[in-house]
């Protein structure tokens, strides 16, 4: 008996062509439609609007940017199409160069700062003393103040002979500097401001990996003899390696991209003195909105992105995609 | 295979057409649609561009801020307006942008790169190549009497004006000096008849007024145009510039540039000025002599008002740039103008406005320049008649005044017009001498290199 006639026999349906085509696409259908598809579905409808928001927020800017860089823009609605010049200039620049040291260097100290500050709190906040919660509040304080007032604030504390800084200097018998007039101590004060405000924030990731640390590791070490360095380095640090992976990635993207300096320079010390403070991202936002050189700009950006993105990609290698597989 | 045609079809025919197609032709042609839009949308700032309906508001963006500390000031621009308004079709709407974004910030560049600048604005003359190369200043000579052309002083013109066209109205003469505190000299037994007059007696006299926690003088340390334009004073003075009368090449290595760099060099390496400011800058008289954290103030003409409105009682006096030996006095004319956007809604009509509102030999335009620059601020006006009859009315008796007037206008010469990379340079060579302690000699030689690299390829209007 072929299909059509065994559908109408049950009586199911009429013995039309279209009846049977439909129930064939309907039993298609369910086959389909699977428990697991129903739920992949689901979690790409979950992710959508992440996804068009990363797209068009994101995704489609660096784009932009990206080919920007092959442009000559002169920021009045002149665009010159003039292909890897831009790309070349940049290699020529001393300007971008020294912007790249003193990102570089900002980079290598701001990281490593980040890195034992937030340990240090973390390690501090745990402890069983009174008014905890108090403390923890007071080092996390500053990350919850714009930057632009913190800048403003540290500005004046800063400020020759008269800041703060410096009169509690010349009081305990140290002669005052100028913190950001020195070419020498500027990026030395920046950095140290960068670090004031954000400890708070990385003490409280690493508070959160410090809790995950079951307590009995550390009883087991001390009925075994071990003293709190032992305790720090073998226990505490190996299984911190994930919240260390995050903080050490996050930190360098935000230094390398500026996201945290970016605002501190504008208002403490506008890239100088000397271009000491110029960081490649300030460098960038002169080149495009001081000297209406966007595409220069979009150029450098990207070759900054691209540096950003070598290394994210060394850092995962490194710790074999964040995994830490001890052994 | 079945085609899809959206153009004119009703919704019939669209349903028609789209059940004539498979799914997953359906999925082909909607992604083949989704990327072109992705690729037209990321390549869209260079090949669309968008029509604007003609309107008659234009809109006007400045920086003095309503009811704020200047309140006269923001109530002259506002009066401006209201007249206009009242007496044209087009209307001109006043929009207020902060001091800082409008100078330093991102809102004017952002606004003209995506078509959207403002129809009316101010400038400066160390903005004027970026504008003027950028295409967007609107000519006024058309609209302005001949009278009124010559009523201008030449040399406020002269960096507003190519091949003899008048591109912006100054609204204001902004000359430098040095102002001290008196009461900081009386702390040091000296007097007014002490003021230096050469860069040795002033480095002599900072040394005797830096004491405790005062510095003996102050001179702008922040990079930016605005450094530069305190600096060139002191080149000048000693017969330094930065480019050749035909600004084809760079004359910025010279003797006089050398001195200049080391003279403010000087200053620092020998602790009488601060590396530093209190306030917005070194241009907020108020904020650093005003509150004793110096003696001695670079600062321009605008400080007098400032310390009228916000430090009464302090007491003070300006003398003239001291110079070198063998020196010229100089200062240079700083100013803020009027221009009109080529590019915006109605480029005539804010053309008119700027000739209207500073540039008209109407008493109102004139009295509109007396009333600025005697009333609401405090500077020489850049117009004769304006000049003499805020003289008249007792604009410039008061002794600061008419030294500036008398004394510093007339030694005069208008703040330069350099495209942002020259001054960029300069500003970094001030920078390495001053405050990095670079040699001057060769700071100076690199200098006129950066710049003459630059000039090479530059084919924008003269630097001046």
């Amino acid at each position: 008996m072929d299909d059509q006639a065994r559908l109408s026999v049950d009586g199911l349906e009429p013995p039309s062509g279209g009846g049977a085509r439909r129930r064939a696409v309907q039993r298609r259908g369910r086959t389909y439609w699977t428990r697991s598809r129903k739920e992949a579905l689901a979690a790409w409808l979950f992710i959508l609007p992440d996804f068009v928001g990363l797209l068009i927020f994101v995704a489609v800017p660096m784009a932009l940017s990206l080919s920007l860089g092959f442009f000559s823009v002169d920021g009045f609605g002149g665009y010159k199409f003039i292909g890897l010049a831009n790309y070349n200039r940049m290699f020529h620049d001393p300007l971008f160069l020294e912007s790249i040291e003193v990102t570089v260097v900002y980079v290598v100290c701001l990281v490593p700062g980040l890195y034992v500050t937030g340990l240090g709190l973390a390690m501090l906040v745990r402890q069983r003393i009174p008014w905890i919660g108090v403390w923890r509040s007071l080092f996390f304080m500053p990350y919850v103040v714009s930057l632009v007032v913190i800048a403003l604030i540290w500005k004046v504390l800063l400020i020759d002979k008269i800041g703060f800084i410096n009169q509690m200097l010349e009081l305990v018998g140290f002669q005052g500097r100028s913190w950001l007039g020195d070419p020498k101590l500027a990026l030395g004060a920046v950095l140290a401001v960068t670090i004031w405000f954000l400890m708070g924030y990385y003490m409280i990731i690493f508070l959160s990996g410090l809790q995950e640390i079951p307590r009995e590791y550390y009883e087991a070490a001390k009925i075994d003899g071990a003293n709190p360095w032992a305790m720090f380095t073998n226990i505490t640090l190996p299984l911190l390696r994930p919240t260390s992976f995050f903080v050490i990635l996050v930190s360098t993207v935000a230094a390398v991209s500026g996201s945290s300096a970016f605002d501190l320079i504008y208002v403490m010390t506008n890239g100088g003195p000397a271009n000491s403070t110029s960081l490649a991202v300030f460098y960038i936002y002169e080149q495009a909105f001081k000297f209406n050189n966007y595409g220069y700009a979009a150029a450098m950006a990207s070759s900054v992105v691209v540096i950003l993105l070598a290394i994210t990609v060394a850092l995962f290698a490194l710790t074999r995609g964040g995994r830490f597989h001890l052994g | 295979m079945a085609e899809i045609k959206l153009e004119n079809s009703s919704s019939d025919q669209l349903s028609r057409a789209i059940e004539g197609i498979s799914r997953r032709e359906l999925l082909k042609k909607g992604g083949k649609a989704a990327a072109v839009v992705t690729v037209s949308s990321i390549f869209s700032p260079f090949f669309i561009r968008t029509a604007r309906a003609a309107t008659k508001t234009l809109s006007f963006w400045q920086f003095y801020a309503p009811n704020g500390a200047s309140g006269l000031q923001s109530k002259w621009f506002v009066d401006c307006v209201a007249a206009w308004n009242a007496t044209h079709d087009v209307k001109v709407e006043l929009q207020y942008v902060p001091n800082n974004e409008y100078m330093n910030g991102t809102k004017l560049q952002t606004a003209f790169a995506s078509g959207r600048g403002p129809d009316i604005f101010i400038i400066s003359p160390g903005d004027f190549l970026r504008y003027y190369n950028g295409g967007v200043l609107t000519e006024l000579t058309p609209h302005m009497e001949e009278e009124a052309k010559k009523d201008f002083f030449p040399n406020v013109m002269e960096t507003r004006m190519v091949a003899g066209k008048i591109y912006g109205l100054p609204m204001e003469v902004e000359p430098m000096a040095m102002f001290y505190s008196v009461k900081a000299f009386d702390e040091a037994g000296l007097s007014e008849k002490d003021v230096p007059k050469t860069w040795d007696q002033f480095l002599e006299m900072a040394h005797k007024l830096t004491k405790g926690n005062r510095f003996g003088c102050l001179f702008e340390t922040t990079p930016g145009y605005y450094q530069t334009f305190t600096w060139y004073p002191f080149m000048w003075q000693g017969g330094g510039d930065i480019a050749t009368p035909d600004g084809k090449k760079s004359a910025f290595n010279s003797p006089g540039t050398v001195q200049a760099l080391k003279f403010w060099q000087d200053t620092i390496k020998q602790n009488v000025a601060s590396r530093n400011y209190l306030g917005g800058g070194v241009w907020d008289v108020v904020a650093n002599l005003g509150s004793g954290y110096c003696a001695m103030q670079n600062v321009g003409i605008w400080a007098v008002s400032a310390l009228r409105e916000n430090a009464k009682d302090f007491q003070y006096g300006v003398f003239p740039l001291p110079v070198p030996p063998g020196g010229t006095p100089k200062s240079d004319l700083g100013g803020w103008s009027f221009v009109a956007n080529a590019k915006g809604q109605n480029p005539e009509a804010a053309a008119k406005f700027c000739v209207w509102a500073l540039g008209s030999m109407q008493e109102d335009s004139i009295q509109r320049v007396v009333d600025w620059c005697t009333k609401a601020k405090s500077d020489v006006s850049p117009r004769k008649s304006a000049l003499e009859r805020g003289t008249a009315a007792g604009g410039y008796s008061s002794a600061p005044m008419k030294m500036f007037k008398d004394e510093i206008f007339p030694t005069g010469r208008g703040e330069p017009r350099v495209p942002p990379e020259v001054y960029k340079t300069i500003s970094d060579s001030i920078q390495a001498c001053q405050l990095s302690g670079a040699d001057p000699k060769k700071t100076a030689e690199q200098g006129a290199q950066q710049i003459d690299s630059f000039l090479a390829g530059y084919t924008g209007a003269p630097l001046l």
